[in-house]
Formats: C-alpha cells, sequence, structure tokens
C-alpha cells in the first residue's frame, strides 16, 4: 500500500494541478460559480479514486511482492497477478530465475564430480600404500619402522580428506547405534600404535568395558582419533601418558580425553573450535590443518554428543564427550 | 597343500602376497586374465580366493557371483573401498569375509587361516607350526616353548614375542620402538618399563638355558641378542 501510494502520488499532484488549472482559465474568462468549480473537482478526484483503486486492485500482489522481501529463491517466481506490469515483472523472474537455477545446477555437478574424482583417487592411492607397507613388512630393511611410519601418516591424510568429503553427505551415511565405547578407544589406539610408541606417549584406558553409548561407531571413532593425534602430538617426548577416563552421571555418560602436554593458551582457547584455526601451538608444530577439532566439533553437533575442552599453557588438555544416552 | 587364488590386479600387491602364501606352504594361482577370472577359476579350482574389489573390466562383486554360481569355495574380499555399503554388497554377494586396504599381512594371512579352518576343519590345515631358530636355540611361538640342547621351558605371552623378534634379527640390533610395536599387537599397551621388565624377565629365562650376557643392551638404540651359546655345544 505504502509503495503504491508512493508511487502514484505524482500522479494525483498532476491531476489536482490540471483541475485548479482548467478552473483557473475559466475564472480568468470570467466564469464565477464556485460551487459548480468544486463539484467538478469533486468529480474529477471521484474520477481518480476510482481509477487508483482499480488500479490497487489490480496490481495489489505485484505490490505486495515488490515491497515485501524475499525469503527464499522459489517465492520470485510465484505470481504477481494477471495485469501486463505484474505479467512482464513474472517474466523478466522466471528468467532471472531459470539462470540462477542453471548456474547453481552446473555449480553443484562440478563439486559433485570433485568429490566423486577426489574419492576415488585417494581410494586408488590406498594400493600403492599396501604395497609399500606390505614390503616394508617383509622385508629386513632397517628403514622399514620410519617408512612405515611416513606410511602410517599418509593413510592419516587420505582418512581425513575421506571423511571431510563425507561430511557434507553426512545425513545419509550414518547408522546410531549402541556403540562400546572401550573395544572403539582399543581400536583407535591401535590405528595410532606407531604414533604412541614414536612419541614416547603411552594410553592408560579407564574405560568401563560394559558401556555403551548411542553413537554411530565410523563417526565416534573417526572423532576420538582427532583427539587422539592431538593429545600425542602436543605432548610427544613428555613421556607422559594419555588417560582415557569414561563417567556416568544420572542422565548422561562422559568420556575425558586427557593429556599433560604444552596446553593451549587462552588466546587461541576461544577460537579453537575454528575450521583453519591453527593457533600459536599449530605454528610451532607440523602437520597442524587446524580442522581436526573442528571435525571433532561438526561431527559431534550432529551425532548430539556435547563436547568441550580445558586448557592450561603447560598443564595439558582435556576433551570431554557427552553422551545423552548410553546403557551399561 | 591348500591352493589360494590371487585376483588383484596390481601386479606388486598380487606378487607380494603370492611369495608370502608360499612361505606359509600354501599353493598359489595368481589371475594374469581379467577377462576370464572364470575360466582360470574352474581350471585352478582353489580353495580359497583372494579378491580385490575394483578390477579392469568387471569389479569383483560381479566374478564373486560368477564364481558363486559354481562353487562354494572361501571368498575373502581386498579393497580400498572402508564403506559399510560396500562391505555389505561383498558380503550379499556371497563373499565371506572383508579386508580394507592398506592391510597388515598378518591380518590377510589370520583371516585366510580362520576360513580355512571354518570349511575345512581344524586339522585339515597342513602349513607348518611357525619355528624360529638360531643354531640350535629353538623357539616354537605358538606353543610358547624354548628349547636348548634337549632343555624345555615355557615362556610367557610377552616373553616369547620378545624373544622370537630378537632371535630371528640375531646378532642385529632391535629397537626398542619396534619391540614395543610387537608387544603392542597383543591387545594391551605396554611402556616403556613393562618393556623393560619383559627384558629382564627373558634374560633370567635364558640364564636358566646357561646363556649369560646373550641379550645385550645397546644404549640408544635397543637391544641384540648374541649367539653365545654357539660355541658351547
Amino acid at each position: 500500500m505504502k509503495l503504491f501510494l508512493r508511487e502514484h502520488l505524482p500522479l494525483v499532484f498532476l491531476h489536482i494541478i490540471q483541475l485548479f488549472i482548467i478552473l483557473l482559465i475559466y475564472w480568468l474568462d470570467g466564469y464565477r460559480n464556485l460551487l459548480t468549480g468544486l463539484y467538478s473537482i469533486f468529480l474529477g478526484l471521484v474520477l481518480l479514486s476510482g481509477y487508483l483503486m482499480y488500479r490497487y486492485a489490480t496490481h495489489k500482489s505485484l505490490y505486495v511482492k515488490l515491497s515485501s522481501p524475499m525469503e527464499t529463491l522459489d517465492e520470485s517466481i510465484h505470481g504477481g497477478g494477471t495485469a501486463p506490469l505484474s505479467e512482464a515483472v513474472d517474466v523478466l523472474l522466471q528468467a532471472q530465475y531459470g539462470h540462477y537455477q542453471q548456474q547453481l545446477k552446473q555449480a553443484e555437478k562440478s563439486r559433485n564430480d570433485h568429490l566423486a574424482f577426489m574419492n576415488q583417487w585417494v581410494h586408488q592411492m590406498k594400493t600403492p600404500l599396501s604395497v609399500i607397507r606390505l614390503m616394508m613388512e617383509e622385508g629386513n630393511d632397517p628403514r622399514a619402522a620410519s617408512i612405515l611410519e611416513e606410511t602410517d601418516r599418509l593413510e592419516k591424510g587420505f582418512e581425513t580428506v575421506l571423511y571431510a568429503a563425507r561430511l557434507e553427505t553426512f545425513e545419509r551415511d550414518f547408522k546410531v547405534e549402541p556403540v562400546n565405547l572401550r573395544a572403539l578407544i582399543e581400536n583407535v589406539i591401535h590405528e595410532n600404535k606407531r604414533l604412541f610408541i614414536v612419541s614416547k606417549v603411552y594410553p592408560d584406558l579407564k574405560v568401563d568395558p560394559g558401556l555403551s553409548v548411542e553413537s554411530d561407531a565410523k563417526w565416534l571413532g573417526f572423532m576420538i582419533g582427532q583427539l587422539v593425534t592431538n593429545a600425542i602430538k602436543y605432548s610427544a617426548e613428555s613421556h607422559q601418558k594419555v588417560f582415557f577416563t569414561s563417567a556416568v552421571t544420572g542422565s548422561e555418560a562422559y568420556l575425558e580425553v586427557r593429556d599433560y602436554g604444552i596446553g593451549i593458551p587462552l588466546s587461541d582457547r576461544k577460537r579453537i573450535f575454528q575450521p583453519f584455526y591453527t593457533g600459536d601451538n599449530g605454528r610451532q608444530y607440523r602437520e597442524s590443518t587446524g580442522m581436526g577439532l573442528y571435525f571433532a566439533q561438526e561431527i559431534a553437533n550432529r551425532l548430539g554428543h556435547g563436547i568441550e575442552l580445558e586448557s592450561e599453557v603447560g598443564e595439558g588438555t582435556l576433551v570431554r564427550i557427552t553422551f545423552n544416552s548410553y546403557l551399561t | 597343500m591348500h591352493r589360494i587364488m590371487i585376483c588383484e590386479d596390481d601386479p606388486k600387491l598380487s606378487d607380494i602376497l603370492k611369495t608370502n602364501l608360499e612361505k606359509y606352504g600354501y599353493d598359489t594361482g595368481v589371475v594374469e586374465d581379467f577377462g576370464n577370472v572364470l575360466e582360470f577359476f574352474k581350471s585352478y579350482d582353489p580353495h580359497l580366493v583372494l579378491m580385490d574389489v575394483n578390477l579392469p573390466k568387471f569389479d569383483g562383486f560381479y566374478w564373486c557371483r560368477q564364481i558363486r554360481s559354481v562353487s562354494m569355495c572361501q571368498i575373502l574380499f581386498l579393497s580400498a573401498r572402508s564403506g559399510e555399503m560396500d562391505q555389505v554388497m561383498a558380503l550379499e554377494y556371497g563373499g565371506d569375509d572383508y579386508v580394507t586396504k592398506p592391510f597388515h599381512l598378518e591380518v590377510v594371512m589370520a583371516k585366510i587361516r580362520s576360513q580355512l579352518r571354518r570349511s575345512y576343519g581344524e586339522y585339515a590345515t597342513n602349513t607348518e607350526e611357525r619355528v624360529v631358530k638360531h643354531s640350535g636355540l629353538v623357539l616354537y611361538p605358538e606353543r610358547l616353548e624354548l628349547e636348548l640342547n634337549g632343555n624345555r621351558s615355557t615362556l610367557t605371552k610377552k616373553e616369547s614375542v620378545l624373544l622370537e623378534i630378537l632371535l630371528s634379527e640375531t646378532p642385529r640390533v632391535v629397537s626398542r620402538e619396534v619391540l614395543l610395536e610387537k608387544l603392542w599387537d597383543d591387545q594391551a599397551f605396554v611402556d616403556e618399563n613393562t618393556l623393560n621388565v619383559n627384558i629382564t624377565r627373558l634374560r633370567k629365562r635364558l640364564q636358566e638355558f646357561g646363556i649369560e650376557d646373550g641379550l645385550d643392551t645397546v644404549r640408544g638404540s635397543g637391544y641384540r641378542l648374541l649367539p653365545v651359546w654357539e660355541n658351547r655345544k
């Protein structure tokens, strides 16, 4: 309505001026009947109002559409009425919508192709990795240990890439079921065996063997894996242990992963869960992508687990995952 | 003699598998022509098939179905795909088990052994018992027994694991990392103190056989077993 009035204000002014000019001409010509003059003005205004009402009635939907902000892209193509102007606007918007859709589809397709290619490539790289590993396992090469350590790192990198790609399609890729926490953690520890040993850090497992939590084994395993890698990396050579502790309160179960490493400075603690955020420690240690904790938090959110972090510089770091449903 | 057919398109990988399987006393047949896997299967008639999923022409699932239509032999999938869907498919199409790349040799061997046991009976496996020996000192890792000049004694699992690797590397140095890794395979996460304790126990055990100072500590790198019992035969 407001837009309509603003739009037609000049027309109203023009109309009124026109009426007065016509009257003025008659006035100057010597015509002196005021009542008839006013009546003709009134008639003119009635006609104008009639036209404006008709105009508003026929273009109402267009004006409503123009003055209310669009919520979604789809709204732009829903009808603006049948008046010529409304139809023209609709045609324009539909054309624009079409072009946008096409571009979106293209972008999506190329992104999906890229993801598919990456997935395939990572899987193909696993065969050479297998070959290297098997060669090293069977030979008596003195460099074997070191090469195996590197293949572990490669494998970890591949795994991270795959999981990052899967995070997009998370909704179709997880299955919540009771997961035995201890068995899962033992598995994760075994995957990081060499890293533990080379870093001279050892795990200490205080997790109730009977505790199962409602979660997705694959994602939770990956998530704990990220925490373990961090814990080892930042407490390497300290000859300390990484502690895994489970606890149960009335309605929740906890898992704590605690290391006694270098800890995280306060300035970094607030932003630690942001993607690509490496902080001070990350700049000093090799291979920090700054993504580990971000992934952990993303996955925790999607699985409905809580995740919090406490840390003191020089004291170490504690990450706590909270599960809101468990079985013992 | 069990026959194992290897269907893997990476030549190096199939070569490594072949060498190791033969070391453990299996007979192997390697598929060369991936268009005629079924013909090869029929002519070789294996007890177990190692099947890669990603093969040229047709994938492993296809060949698995083909083989299943003529035989009930054991099929073990090797694949780089770790998605659950693939594992489900592998088992749906008639596979018996699944190993994801990159795998450890021990894992593949263990799975092969268990599959063969399952289908051909506990004692049907005619693989030799493993024996590690060096000039008269003999270790039977599967029985946890050590023998020298007719004397026998039983070891703990950890002692046996440590001795097996030290004995097979004699007289080379074995690093502490490698020893720790081997001990870890036993589902217990062993730290350095536990390693020290077990090394000490192993020394005592060797002394029972009259082997003094055989287990030598090399500062900064690890341990080695010197064959001091050789001269006293």
